[in-house]
């Protein structure tokens, strides 16, 4: 059979040149002198604007602009990878030339299984958990804890589903399990509203950790505790005092009045460059726990009060080595 | 397959006893089917025994029970809800809560093997303290303002307490969340096919939607095969609102609640009967179920939430292509 299938050139290649050198020369006689006696018709066309063209060009593009920046699906939680990818270099920004963030002790966290971290909260905002989620992330790529955000925050507008596209779920049980049992990491605030709610003068001592629901989850899906001490956000948004008031009537708990906050309008929303230290704790192991020991009250109550003195005295250290507030 | 026997569909014009019984007669020509209606519907199958019945009668109970002796019916379908909300307040609660207890009666007195009922996901409430996914045991709290979702809540507890005095009898209770698909119309539905979409402003809940298949599919194998309990029928994976508009090009018009709740004279909302947040809270806030029991007794559903949501927009030409 002689019709084989050439496989070796491309379908679309250009057909091999044929013409001949003379052929050439009087093609481009033939054009050089069609070109002097018909000027007019070569005449190069003035550059106009096809304004419908390019306004159609901008609806197409202010219609799809929704879209570029989002994923077409996010994950059962809300988090949303393009969302994610695209606040990181401000988050980086945060991370290394705002608040100059220091992690300690990441070795400490097991290289494999999920692992529910409980640190200390502090701000209105949940900055500490965003940082904290992205500092861990920065150092093992395929870890990201994800962060727990208290109720009230859920209600806000504006705040709650730029919370969820960056990984915050809401604060309860369930969801903390349900993320535990499909392998997700946890990062967990158990002062919950008390801690966000500390004023300045209370600054970096912990209050009650919830009636020990935190053990319970861990002792329930059998993972390790993993504590973490974090200083430097309670000076970011020191709170004077509380101003219930006008909070009551737009929902919100209470209105915190910082050195800056209802002073310099929305500008008083940034928090403060103070300098963080992260430092993460040796994990507080279950393994040798009886499987029934989810159901001991008082197992869970002692655990949950050696797990906060654990964290104060990580911030403690943390406090005692720094030299300022600023660096 | 076992026989079911008689299968008695009530509210057989509502698209759910519709399909049903266009399912079942295509799976099984030979099945026998009872349907109970208000009115006869338009193209009944002539398979189907027909009698008219209207539920909100005082002496609804006792005509349903003879009809269901009468014709031997082992396996009841109470479909007989609306698919959305009306200003009749008060015929609502007659037809729906009402309605829903003669048909427990009858099925009472005449000792049939399954109740099947139709629910929503609409009855857990969109509350800002749910949990991301809501379990079948999740309390049903509702919301104040929406008549119908109350009317559904006191039909489940009267259905609790009708189980535990009727143990004999296994009662399948399908809870779906929103149905979209080719053919699906409801309030919903007509809300999202307006050209100018009105959404809450700072509030972007995760949604979930089932496709009508699936939904169907669920009430069929929940009709011939045993499943006792409560089911969520939902489809897999969420989507926030803003991307479900985005996906269909909507015109998003947005309101702050302070504003969008006070607009109670808005010409979709003057039918519903209930004040706006009836409706707005379940786009303001969470509501999402967990179907992991209904896909392991029913199988995991062919369309996702997106899958649907497409579907739905494809037929009804909403996407503009460009």
């Amino acid at each position: 059979m002689s019709d084989e299938i050439d496989l070796e050139t491309p379908i679309d290649a250009e057909p091999p040149h044929v013409l001949s050198p003379e052929l050439r020369d009087a093609l481009d006689r033939l054009r050089g002198e069609i070109r002097t006696r018909f000027p007019e018709r070569h005449r190069v066309p003035v550059e106009t604007i096809d304004w419908m063209a390019l306004i159609q060009q901008i609806q197409r593009r202010v219609s799809t602009l929704g879209m570029s920046e989002r994923s077409g699906t996010v994950d059962e939680f809300g988090m949303d990878e393009i969302v994610l990818r695209r606040a990181r270099p401000l988050l980086e920004l945060l991370y290394e030339h705002y608040w100059r963030i220091e992690l300690h002790g990441i070795d400490r966290i097991p290289d494999t299984g999920p692992c529910l971290f409980v640190a200390n909260r502090s701000g209105l905002l949940p900055y500490d958990g965003l940082m904290v989620s992205h500092a861990i992330w920065r150092r093992r790529s395929k870890l990201r804890p994800r962060f727990m955000v208290a109720d009230w925050l859920i209600t806000l507008p504006f705040v709650q589903p730029f919370l969820a596209r960056l990984g915050g779920v809401r604060a309860c049980r369930e969801n903390a399990e349900r993320l535990i049992r499909s392998g997700e990491s946890v990062l967990v605030f158990p002062e919950g509203q008390k801690g966000a709610a500390k004023v300045f003068r209370e600054r970096y001592r912990l209050k009650r950790f919830g009636r020990g629901g935190v053990v319970r989850v861990a002792l329930e899906t059998r993972i390790p505790i993993i504590p973490i001490g974090i200083v430097g956000p309670e000076e970011a948004h020191p709170i004077l005092f509380k101003w219930g008031a006008p909070a009551r009537m737009v929902g919100l708990p209470f209105l915190p009045v910082t050195p800056t906050f209802p002073l310099l309008g929305p500008l008083g929303f940034l928090p403060l460059p103070t300098k963080w230290v992260i430092q993460i704790g040796e994990p507080i192991s279950i393994d040798h726990l009886a499987p029934d020991a989810a159901s001991d009250e008082l197992l869970i109550s002692r655990m949950n009060e050696e797990l906060r003195s654990k964290i104060q005295v990580l911030i403690d250290t943390g406090l005692s080595d720094r030299s300022s507030v600023w660096d | 397959m076992n026989s079911p026997g008689v299968i008695a569909i009530t509210g057989l014009g509502s698209f759910l006893g519709r399909t049903l019984v266009r399912r079942l007669l295509q799976r099984t020509p030979e099945i026998r089917i009872v349907g109970l209606d208000q009115r006869r519907p338009f193209r009944l199958d002539p398979l189907v025994r027909f009698h008219t019945i209207d539920l909100t009668e005082p002496t609804a109970d006792s005509r349903v029970a003879e009809v269901l002796a009468e014709e031997r019916a082992e396996v009841v379908v109470h479909t007989a809800f609306r698919s959305e909300p009306t200003a009749d307040l008060e015929m609502d609660h007659e037809l729906e809560t009402i309605g829903s207890l003669h048909v427990m009666n009858a099925c009472a007195a005449t000792k049939v093997k399954r109740l099947v009922v139709t629910s929503s996901t609409m009855l857990y409430g969109p509350r800002p303290d749910n949990p991301n996914f809501l379990t079948e045991q999740h309390p049903l709290r509702g919301h104040p303002g929406s008549h119908s979702v109350s009317n559904r809540i006191q039909v489940e507890s009267l259905l609790a307490q009708w189980r535990a005095r009727n143990p004999d009898t296994e009662v399948t209770v399908l809870r779906n969340c929103w149905i979209f698909g080719p053919t699906y119309w409801d309030h919903v539905a007509r809300y999202f096919s307006r050209p100018l979409v009105p959404k809450l402003i700072g509030y972007d809940p995760l949604m979930q939607f089932v496709h009508e298949d699936d939904s169907s599919h669920a009430l069929e194998s929940a009709t011939l095969h045993p499943h006792p309990g409560v089911f969520n029928v939902v489809g897999q994976g969420v989507l926030p609102l803003s991307t479900i508009l985005r996906i269909a090009g909507k015109r998003i018009l947005p309101a702050p609640p302070a504003i969008l709740y006070r607009m109670a004279n808005y010409p979709s909302q003057g039918q519903s009967g209930d004040p706006p947040e009836g409706f707005y809270d379940y786009l303001r806030y969470l509501w999402v179920a967990d179907g992991q029991r209904g896909w392991d007794a029913f199988g995991e559903p062919i369309y996702t939430t997106r899958e649907a949501w497409m579907s739905f927009i494809s037929t009804r030409r909403m996407r503009r292509y460009r």
